[in-house]
């Protein structure tokens, strides 16, 4: 579990995004903790800085989707999946953009883990070795 | 004689410099295509690239790898108009060549017949007609990247599905000609192809280019191109490091005879502007095919991650309403964030991977943008479709879905705002209904052009018919930013036939 802040917000939202399920591993078993240091050190500042405010947002808007005054990490966790799910589908722009800034980091950590990939009959993907020709 | 590659440089190291008789910036379809044709005929030259050289023991599997190792930006670029599109391109030596489908497509008789006509580009000095020029190049193309069709055992389900569904609709479509020598089907053209299948210009040209004594720089963004007065005699800039992205030595290549930019559309008409180039009609004209998909559920196991990520196409819409439809298959890794909702009930919604197919239509969109210098001398791109090309947006949204329904799917999942997540096969027509409003669609920007367009005419055009820079010397443009108008069919065939015919223009003087 992250101990700044900002990742633990960050990390929190994915999660609720990304739930354990009775047919799916959830992106709580699939290594988050280190992905997400590994992506805050490699991404652009720019990308980073969108996650943390999408993660802002969607920590902030309960009051707005399940018409609770607390923040979505204080939520019940049926109260949570609900919110996560409205705010997901969300018609309004700016939501819905903010919403795949976060998702989408996320869903690359959930989608590349071997249990999940062999849940949908795929072979584990290789290491990206991130190498490259130096001479 | 062999040529040299020189990778990222430290800081602290000295400066870099060289001299050629060309310098090529950008390693793409149009900068390969053209430093391979100037390297043939024993001129020295450098390519620069801003990309690392990455090759295919080199490439990433996952979409997170592809997005860090080969993408522009980390694929976050983004043109803005009433809604915010992405733009896919990659950044490596190759280009776009590496993380594209090949799709192979011959230019249409009438994109020159409007060139002629509206731009006035139809003969290129006493060489004949520019027709009939990149039409030979593009056979001597085909040839030489070993362009075939999709092999049966490479198709994968989804491919068959969607030919399955044209022919039943009885509209004339084409598994795809591609520059792919034996495909594996291995469904990795996103991450670069790893079985050495597809003909990328990191494969085939650059190597070529070394051997003919050529120097590739990578890791090498060029700041600005330099000139003496009206003539460009060179570039500088620093090296990046790949990873990192902490900047290193400098470096500056001196060019005796000529700088040809070929940066990529959004990065050559931003390139040229900061190097302080004046031209009335810099960065404008800037023009795409936007597109999205349509996911259509089977009873079967479609496993669309299989086969050849895009095999299948359809020009029968080009004219009317003015689209291409295609296959596209996209990794669960994107699935997964291109899907709208949270919780469990998008985890519901992932479930059903197996049984998706995404088809996908691109629109001829005559919208017209701009691309221009933004902070920190990044590209910043405007563009929109009005409401003509909105609604061939639409309509194509609904062929996808029809031929979906066509080929058997029991529902579709049409991805706009304000329409349910799920329509059943006799539900599709609400997708005519769907809103004019680009925000409620998820769609990217695949195929750029302009932003440096070819033309007679100063205050409409950037560059002759042969790529040279109104008004200066030794300056040419070599990719699709000479392009003035949208083709409606892949590019990349054209890119490369116009660079060779741009690189016979030079050799000729």
């Amino acid at each position: 579990m992250p101990r700044a802040p900002m990742l633990w917000l960050v990390r929190s939202a994915m999660v609720a995004f990304y739930p354990r399920t009775a047919a799916l591993p959830g992106l709580v078993d699939t290594g988050i903790d280190a992905y997400l240091r590994q992506f805050r050190s490699e991404t652009t500042a720019l990308m980073w800085l969108g996650v943390v405010l999408a993660s802002l947002l969607y920590h902030l808007t309960p009051l707005f989707t399940v018409f609770v005054p607390l923040p979505a990490f204080l939520l019940p966790a049926s109260l949570r999946d609900r919110h996560t799910a409205r705010i997901g589908d969300s018609n309004l722009y700016l939501v819905k953009q903010a919403m795949l800034v976060l998702k989408l980091p996320a869903a690359l950590c959930w989608a590349k883990d071997p249990e999940v990939r062999r849940r949908f009959a795929m072979a584990p993907y290789p290491p990206d070795p991130g190498t490259w020709r130096t001479s | 004689m062999s040529g040299a590659h020189v990778a990222y440089r430290d800081r602290g190291e000295p400066t870099f410099e060289g001299e050629a008789d060309y310098v090529v910036v950008g390693s793409g379809a149009g900068g390969a295509a053209l430093a391979s044709w100037l390297a043939r005929a024993g001129a020295s030259l450098f390519v620069v690239e801003a990309g690392a050289w990455r090759d295919p023991e080199d490439y990433p599997s996952s979409a997170y790898g592809s997005m860090r190792d080969l993408m522009d930006d980390w694929g976050a670029q983004l043109a803005m108009g009433r809604a915010f599109w992405p733009i896919v391109q990659a950044r490596t030596v190759g280009g776009t060549t590496v993380i594209n489908s090949a799709i192979c497509v011959r230019t249409p008789a009438d994109v020159f017949d409007r060139w002629e006509k509206e731009f006035g580009i139809g003969r290129t000095g006493g060489k004949g007609r520019l027709a009939d020029r990149v039409w030979r190049h593009q056979d001597e193309l085909e040839r030489e990247l070993s362009v075939e069709e999709v092999p049966p055992d490479a198709r994968g389900r989804s491919n068959v599905l969607a030919m399955k569904g044209a022919t039943a609709l009885g509209y004339d479509s084409h598994y795809m000609r591609r520059y792919v020598k034996g495909c594996a089907g291995s469904g990795q053209c996103l991450q670069g192809c790893k079985m050495l299948r597809k003909q990328s210009a990191n494969v085939v040209w650059m190597p070529e280019i070394l051997e003919r004594g050529g120097t590739v720089l990578s890791c090498a963004p060029v700041r600005r191109v330099l000139f003496d007065g009206r003539r460009a005699i060179g570039v500088e800039g620093r090296f990046e490091h790949p990873s990192s992205h902490r900047l290193g030595a400098s470096f500056r290549v001196r060019a005796k005879k000529a700088v040809v930019v070929a940066a990529s559309v959004t990065h050559t008409a931003v390139l040229l502007a900061k190097s302080g180039v004046k031209s009335k009609a810099l960065g404008r004209f800037f023009r795409a095919h936007p597109g999205t998909g349509v996911f259509g559920v089977y009873d079967e196991y479609v496993d669309q991650n299989t086969g050849a990520t895009q095999g299948w196409a359809s020009t029968a819409f080009r004219d009317e309403p003015g689209l291409k439809l295609e296959t596209l298959h996209i990794p669960l890794d994107l699935v997964a964030s291109r899907f709208s909702g949270g919780g469990t009930v998008l985890m519901e919604r992932l479930a059903r991977y197996r049984h998706l197919a995404m088809w996908c239509h691109s629109v001829r969109a005559e919208s017209v943008g701009t691309v221009r210098p933004g902070l920190f001398g990044k590209p910043v791109v405007r563009y929109g479709l009005d409401e003509a090309d909105m609604r061939k947006f639409r309509e194509g949204m609904y062929l996808v879905a029809k031929t979906h329904v066509a080929a058997g799917a029991k529902r579709v999942l049409p991805g706009i705002s304000g329409l349910p997540f799920e329509l059943g096969a006799d539900e599709i027509e609400r997708i005519r209904e769907g809103p004019l409003d680009p925000r409620a669609y998820i769609a990217i920007l695949s195929h750029l052009f302009g932003g440096a367009v070819m033309g007679t005419s100063p205050d409409r055009s950037v560059t002759d018919g042969s790529g040279r820079v109104l008004g200066y010397e030794g300056l040419v443009v070599a990719d699709a930013s000479v392009i003035p108008s949208v083709l409606g069919v892949n590019p990349q065939h054209t890119i490369m036939a116009l660079a060779r015919c741009f690189a016979e223009d030079l050799l000729e003087g």
